[in-house]
């Protein structure tokens, strides 16, 4: 196992106020998982010049919490958060909140499959509208957003 | 990826299919509440009610002309409300990149 030539795909919701994210990765799940639930992850939870993260700290176990600290565009933030479901190698499920907002925390699920010649990965991240924003989620949000969408493309400012 | 209040809540303003309605009349181009009442076939007042709620989500921007109101779209909240998403998508994308390089270079 070396190295799996795709890219990562990441696409967002705005009906269900959701991004899902995949990649493949040349190295076996439980390599993997470690790196989901460690302090690897001031290596990866970065995103040059916008997001990145300094500490981490969590007790991997179902209940127990996490903690992340790091600079967002130049000014300090600490994400908190607890594990719900701990299924090593596969499965990886933690709730995930800038300490200091208010409204509900919002939910990272990870899933491991494996594939030839190593894993596939995906993230949900869910739960990312603002409370008032997810009171209102329903059947006439596609249509909203469809239209928000064609407004968008046509709208010139 | 602060809240928004509701009373200027975009969302809120585009859940009601006569307000997304008005919206796609004025990308037609700017319109004062009395020609959106005759187009929509409503009562001015309630025209005005939903005009207010666009303003206030700052969805449209009013022009006094004489003594009438123009009302035209204005896209940039549309764009924020676009937006609000965008930036956890992207942190995925280079975050899961960063892994894969990560991993794959030992």
């Amino acid at each position: 196992m070396s190295e799996i030539k795709t890219h990562v795909r990441a696409v967002s919701d705005l009906v269900d106020g959701s991004v899902v994210a995949s990649v493949e990765i040349a190295r076996a799940p439980e390599r993997i998982f470690q790196a989901l639930a460690s302090r690897e992850i001031i290596d990866w939870w970065v995103n040059p010049g916008v997001f990145d993260t300094r500490e981490w700290s969590g007790d991997v176990r179902v209940g127990g919490a996490w903690s992340a600290s790091g600079m967002a565009r130049g000014a300090p933030y600490t994400l908190v958060g607890e594990f719900l479901e701990v299924d090593p190698p596969r499965k990886l499920v933690q709730t995930w909140q800038m300490k200091g907002m208010p409204g509900a925390p919002s939910t990272v699920t990870y899933m491991l499959e494996t594939i030839p010649g190593g894993t596939r990965l995906t993230v949900r991240h869910s739960g990312l509208a603002a409370p008032d924003q997810r009171a209102n989620v329903g059947a006439g949000w596609r249509t909203s957003f469809e239209q928000l969408a064609e407004i968008m493309s046509t709208a010139k400012r | 990826m602060s809240r928004i209040p509701a009373k200027t809540d975009a969302f809120r303003a585009i859940a009601d299919p006569t307000r997304r309605a008005i919206l796609d009349r004025l990308r037609a181009g700017p319109a004062n509440a009395g020609t959106l009442a005759a187009d929509f076939r409503s009562s001015r007042p309630a025209v005005s009610r939903h005009l207010r709620v666009l303003r206030e989500a700052r969805l449209v921007v009013d022009t006094k002309v004489g003594r009438e109101r123009l009302y035209e779209v204005n896209s940039v909240p549309l764009q924020s409300v676009a937006g609000w998403l965008e930036g956890y998508r992207a942190f995925w994308q280079a975050s899961l990149m960063r892994l894969k390089r990560n991993l794959e270079e030992k």
